[in-house]
């Protein structure tokens, strides 16, 4: 037994040792000033002091199989960060961002977003990305007072994690209850079927979707499926046995293309709707024809004409060569709310800061005028879209 | 509530590492049974923790323990028919466990379903998961040093010839797949209390994938090697996250990259020689009782 004690105590001492490595390190932090690959790589002790620079951070995958949420994120916060920088910043004060990776993994967001708060003293974080993120990470930093707005974290019970979680994205439940409305009334439909994925982004969207359409109409199907399946044909044959008006997809994109291709192979004649996760030009490369006709709700529409929309979209491919995203966009205007409050609580964090965000109302930005509940979830106005001739075009 | 510092954090999760990789070792390192579903028990016994703490309002090391019995149940119910299967038949098996667990707990409407369970209070700090793994290790190694432990090892080394010997290898195989899901169990309902949050997802195929790495990367049927590689693989995304912005974007590069070196340079594991130091040890007790 002695040996096995002195392995544990040397093992004990390399963990420990290895940790303390670990934090002389610095994290991934961009000025925001330059692009975003123009990252530094100075000690600890060289970074400027808490009081010439607002630090707020980011937190989201930025690599695994959901990065490309987390990148978005990443780059839509950059592009608000550098905007309020080159006008001089806050007060007279740079703002500097740090971006810290989750993998989409709960126990890195848990690391990520305690290192965040502990080691590189930030007062505000746009993220987590993922809800199950979120979920994690949100009790740390509501704990800790900072504050936590996150960007596309749709699952219902987010900003119920605490007063200083807020939330700049459309949820699943205001975007399903609207789209019904809006497909009952506006479009006249009244048999509908719903088809969602089983994870908590569809099984939301479907609950909203059911409960509303209940009210103003009928549900006569509703059918599961996983993410990653490719054959649908078995739970159409059923839902075309109820011959709905309406056939209802709470999923992503690259299955819906699937569903709405089969659907029409199956004969069922239905108006494809859908959510957020319908928002990618690849729906219409998948889906081609079958797509034609379907109207979803969204967040962020690129090709709205309004200057705030186009000099953001001008902004963001100068800076990443790409087209913004959904993500990007409300990360955006989730970044530019935060960088408003720390403004109007003169930099400070804490409950200063979440007064700030609380008070927020009807503020102008890309993806709608976004004003905040009593819970901290945004009150915005939905967009809704449609495809038509290959391209989405706004309806409303 | 106390503020956990960064550190403290990395050092929780380890701990609770470490409890998922020696008893996924006691499993495939010792009795030799490749377990592809680890993840599962963890899950079964952080569900149950959690609905006992926040359903029915148990305190936190009475529903532990429950949630640890609940997956050694299920250990036991999963081991009686596939532990008659031998190496890629059982790892296929487990790994179908695994997955209709995950469906189960998906669909369920008491787990939440894809939503999971929120607002379990927070309870595990690092003295609790620190306590914890010492008495998993102690538990675990009076087992090894004992006429059971033998038996572990005796089937792992030649079956036959420990069912030649009178060992009755069934038996002792699913005696010792219980227990491996008795402690992840354990390490389940830890870390639905440190994280107050679980879904099905943090439970499936790559978590048992994450934990079998640990105890390979640190040598298969050495307790002190499954610590090492809980706490290397825990540390290292951590560590490269800080050493600079360019490793950091890819840190997941370097921990594949860590792995594949691994396997080529050092194949048994940074610490096997099999298990080498549990034969000291017995070596040394017999000898004393020999009055040497």
């Amino acid at each position: 037994m002695f040996k096995l004690s002195k392995t544990l105590i040397l093992l004990i001492v390399m963990a420990l040792t290895l940790l303390a490595l670990a934090g002389c390190g610095q994290s991934q932090s961009s000025s925001s000033s330059g692009s975003s690959s123009s990252t530094s790589s100075s000690n600890s002790s060289e970074q400027p002091k808490g009081d010439d620079v607002i630090k707020i951070g980011t937190l989201g995958p930025l690599t695994g199989n959901t990065a490309t949420y987390g990148i978005s994120t990443k780059n839509g916060v950059e592009v608000a960060v550098d905007e309020i920088n080159k006008a001089g910043g806050i007060n007279g004060k740079q703002v500097k961002l740090f971006s810290e990776d989750t993998r989409g993994d709960q126990t890195e967001a848990a690391n990520a977003v305690t290192k965040l708060i502990e080691q590189d003293k930030v007062i505000a974080i746009v993220g987590g990305v993922l809800s199950s993120e979120t979920m994690t990470a949100g009790p740390i930093g509501n704990d800790a007072k900072v504050v936590m707005i996150s960007s596309s974290s749709t699952a219902s019970g987010i900003p119920d994690i605490g007063k200083y979680i807020f939330r700049n994205c459309l949820s699943d439940d205001v975007q399903a209850t609207q789209l019904a409305e809006y497909a009952a009334k506006d479009l006249g439909l009244k048999k509908f079927a719903i088809i969602y994925t089983n994870n908590d982004y569809g099984l939301s969207l479907k609950n909203a979707f059911e409960k509303k359409a209940k009210e103003v109409a009928e549900v006569v199907d509703i059918e599961t499926y996983n993410d990653g399946e490719s054959d649908f044909r078995a739970q159409l044959t059923k839902i075309k046995g109820f011959g709905p008006d309406a056939l209802y997809i709470a999923g992503y994109y690259t299955e819906a293309a699937k569903i709405a291709q089969q659907a029409q192979e199956q004969g069922l004649k239905a108006q494809i709707l859908g959510a957020d996760g319908f928002y990618s030009p690849k729906l219409v490369e998948l889906g081609g024809k079958s797509v034609e006709g379907a109207i979803f709700t969204a967040g962020f529409f690129a090709d709205d004409p309004s200057d705030s929309v186009q000099n953001f979209v001008k902004a963001y491919k100068e800076k990443y060569n790409s087209e913004p995203d959904m993500f990007a966009a409300q990360a955006y205007d989730a970044a530019k709310i935060l960088l408003t409050a720390i403004k109007n609580a003169n930099g400070e964090g804490g409950e200063a800061l979440q007064a700030e965000m609380a008070k927020t109302k009807d503020f102008p930005g890309i993806t709608g005028n976004t004003s905040f509940a009593e819970n901290g979830d945004a009150v915005k106005d939905i967009i809704i879209l449609k495809v038509e001739n290959g391209k989405f075009t706004k309806l409303r | 509530m106390k503020r956990m510092n960064y550190y403290l954090q990395v050092l929780t999760v380890i701990g609770i590492n470490i409890i998922l990789a020696v008893s996924l070792n006691l499993v495939s390192g010792f009795t030799g049974q490749l377990s592809l579903g680890h993840a599962t028990f963890m899950g079964i016994g952080a569900y149950t923790a959690t609905l006992l703490a926040l359903k029915l309002h148990v305190p936190f090391i009475p529903s532990l323990i429950f949630g640890a019995a609940m997956a050694a149940f299920f250990g036991f119910i999963i081991g009686v028919p596939t532990l008659r299967l031998k190496g890629d038949y059982l790892a296929i098996a487990t790994l179908g466990f695994g997955e209709i667990m995950k469906n189960i707990l998906l669909n369920l409407k008491i787990t939440g379903g894809p939503m999971g369970l929120r607002g379990i209070p927070k309870v595990t700090n690092i003295y609790i998961v620190a306590a914890a793994v010492v008495v998993v290790i102690f538990t675990l190694n009076r087992i090894m040093i004992s006429r059971v432990g033998k038996s572990f090892i005796a089937i792992r080394e030649d079956e036959l010839a420990a069912e030649a010997m009178g060992i009755n290898t069934t038996n002792y195989k699913i005696l010792a797949f219980t227990i491996g899901a008795f402690y992840a169990g354990i390490a389940g309902g830890l870390f639905a209390f440190l994280f107050r949050y679980i879904n099905p997802n943090n439970f499936g195929f790559m978590k048992s994938i994450e934990i079998l790495c640990m105890v390979v990367l640190g040598g298969m049927g050495n307790t002190a090697g499954a610590i090492l590689g809980a706490a290397l693989l825990t540390v290292l995304p951590e560590f490269l996250r800080s050493v600079s912005p360019l490793i950091s974007q890819y840190r997941m590069v370097f921990y594949g990259l860590l792995l594949v070196v691994m396997m080529i340079v050092r194949p048994q594991g940074l610490l096997s020689n099999t298990s080498f130091y549990f034969r000291r040890i017995s070596v040394e007790k017999n000898a004393g009782k020999g009055g040497r």
